[in-house]
């Protein structure tokens, strides 16, 4: 713990320290955060690891600053997050895509936005487009395309601010398991060719151990870190070496103790 | 079983064109049985005759002009007040929708102005504007203006506030959001009240140029009954009946290139 927190001062992008949010419902107030801290460093694979329904969207929400904390304090490169920021891409656990943009139009908007010239913006965005497989794919709009080339969209589109962080939640939640298996080695593909500190929520024990330097087990709602698992197996990983079931059967028992 | 009928009723374009040719024939026909062989003869004209004096006067005269230049006539004061009022009633209802004081002003005014029918406005128009141009197109704005108005609000309030996040997270700046999101999620909803709209344009040019014009098809009309001409009275309905139709058809096509996003693909 102690040599994490060193690592931690030195290169941590995001710090989040005894972040609490509640909303107020019309039975008072609901907790959903409580005292969650984390450290997440250049670079790093972060995965949080939590049953439905306890509070992932969100702390994504909190950290991509739509969202505003109710207590604790969580940094972005060592300033207060107040607002959404470019810096921080998201994609999202419902795709959030553009229904009446192609995938062109979604993936350079935010270029778009920033004043970038149209030339310049298109080859930057089919560098993206060409580096999640959508190529021939630039003209279409989302309602034709399937569920997991729509998610390739999303982590493009965030990918082309060339943001600092990632924030991923549950992207591949809504696919089949076959898609998702493809999803998932398609983004430790893409996270190889262009690292990202990357912070990455699901429910689904294998997802997280695949994908993941580090997982955080979360507790059922009101969320906050369970206990900590830095993952330290080659990539890619094989989801049937004894290392990988050992530690998938260890979080899985912790995981059903929190329910 | 019940699903693939409901599929084949829906979509398949060829059934559909020639039910609506069978339909249109047979009312025909029995148009022109009833005046032909019962006492409706006596009351109406047969479709051969109406039909015969459209042909005639399409580009002949009937008054002073061709049927051809009173559509033009009616279509012109359309195009100007529906263009206006459409404009307005949209830039109006997305602010309404988007920034929450504009609705808190403006919405209660609009549930008292709505229910009111723009020829409701014809005596204070004509009071104001006088006899010319000016007070129809200011009846047709008052129709396009209110029937855009409150579906441009409603479709500018249920953009879908994570499409609004994500626009944010690119950064996008609260102006950008305005127009490169709420604007064309909107454009469904926008188009749901402009196809109300014109329709009720077209009924309201009529009834203000039945009130007092000297060209246009409720001008036909009216003269018909001023000179006790049924046929003239009916081809001016049989051309306002056509005209309509092809306003829908027009706006629907409009519709369906705007709104390609929209449809599941092809
Ligand atoms: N704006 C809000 N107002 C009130 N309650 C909220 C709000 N947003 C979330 N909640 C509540 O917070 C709890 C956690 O929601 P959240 O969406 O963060 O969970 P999640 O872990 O992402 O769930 P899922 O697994 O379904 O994605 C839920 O009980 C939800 O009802
Ligand atoms: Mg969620």
């Amino acid at each position: 713990m102690s040599m994490e927190q060193e690592r931690g001062i030195e290169s941590s992008i995001i710090e989040c320290a005894g972040v609490c949010k509640s909303f107020k419902t019309p039975e008072g107030e609901h907790q959903v955060i409580k005292d969650f801290n984390l450290q997440a460093k250049e670079n790093e694979f972060l995965v949080l690891f939590g049953p439905g329904q306890c509070g992932k969207t969100t702390m994504i929400n909190l950290i991509a600053g739509f969202e505003k904390v109710s207590g604790g304090s969580l940094k972005f490169m060592g300033k207060e997050i107040t607002k959404p920021d470019p810096s921080r891409g998201v994609v999202f656990q419902s795709t959030a895509l553009f229904p009446w943009m192609t995938t062109m139009g979604n993936v350079e908007y935010g270029l778009k936005m920033a004043g970038v010239k149209k030339e310049e913006r298109q080859k930057r965005a089919q560098n993206y487009i060409d580096l999640v497989g959508l190529q021939g794919f630039e003209k279409s709009y989302p309602v034709q395309l399937s569920g997991g080339m729509r998610q390739r969209v999303g982590i493009a589109r965030a990918y082309c601010n060339e943001p600092k962080v990632m924030l991923m939640d549950e992207p591949f939640g809504a696919l089949d398991a076959q898609t998702r298996y493809l999803m998932q080695e398609e983004l430790q593909r893409i996270w190889e060719a262009e690292k990202r500190t990357v912070i990455f929520v699901t429910n689904n024990i294998e997802e997280a151990l695949y994908l993941a330097d580090r997982i955080l087990v979360l507790t059922n709602c009101p969320a906050t870190v369970k206990k900590e698992y830095i993952i330290d197996l080659p990539r890619p990983r094989n989801l049937v070496s004894p290392e990988f079931l050992a530690l998938r059967k260890e979080i899985t028992g912790i995981m059903d103790s929190t329910l | 079983m019940k699903k693939g009928v409901l599929k084949y009723r829906t979509s398949d374009k060829t059934v559909n064109a020639v039910c609506a040719c069978i339909a249109i024939g047979l009312f025909l026909i029995l148009w022109y049985w009833g005046t032909a062989a019962t006492k409706l003869g006596m009351m109406i004209p047969g479709p051969i005759e109406v039909l015969q004096a459209i042909g005639r006067g399409l580009f002949g005269k009937v008054g002073r002009h061709s049927i051809i230049a009173h559509v033009g006539y009616s279509m012109m004061r359309v195009m100007v007040g529906f263009a206006i009022g459409s404009l307005v009633g949209v830039a109006l209802g997305l602010l309404m929708g988007w920034y929450g004081i504009a609705e808190a002003i403006f919405n209660p005014l609009f549930r008292i102005i709505r229910p009111i029918p723009p020829i409701a406005w014809i005596p204070i128009s004509i009071i104001w504007f006088g006899l010319g141009e000016d007070a129809k197109i200011f009846l047709i704005f008052l129709a396009a203006f209110s029937n855009t108005t409150l579906n441009s609000m409603a479709g500018a309030k249920s953009v879908d506030p994570e499409v609004i996040n994500a626009a944010k997270m690119l950064g996008a700046s609260e102006r950008q959001i305005f127009t490169t999101i709420v604007l064309p999620a909107s454009v469904p909803s926008i188009f749901a009240g402009l196809q109300v709209a014109i329709s009720s344009s077209w009924a309201t040019v009529l009834a203000a140029e039945m009130v007092r014009s000297s060209e246009g098809l409720g001008w036909m009309i009216v003269a018909g009954m001023n000179n006790n001409d049924m046929i003239q009275i009916l081809s001016g309905i049989v051309m306002i009946g056509i005209v309509g139709f092809i306003l829908a058809i027009i706006m629907r096509k409009a519709e369906e290139v705007l709104c390609r996003w929209n449809k599941s693909g092809e």
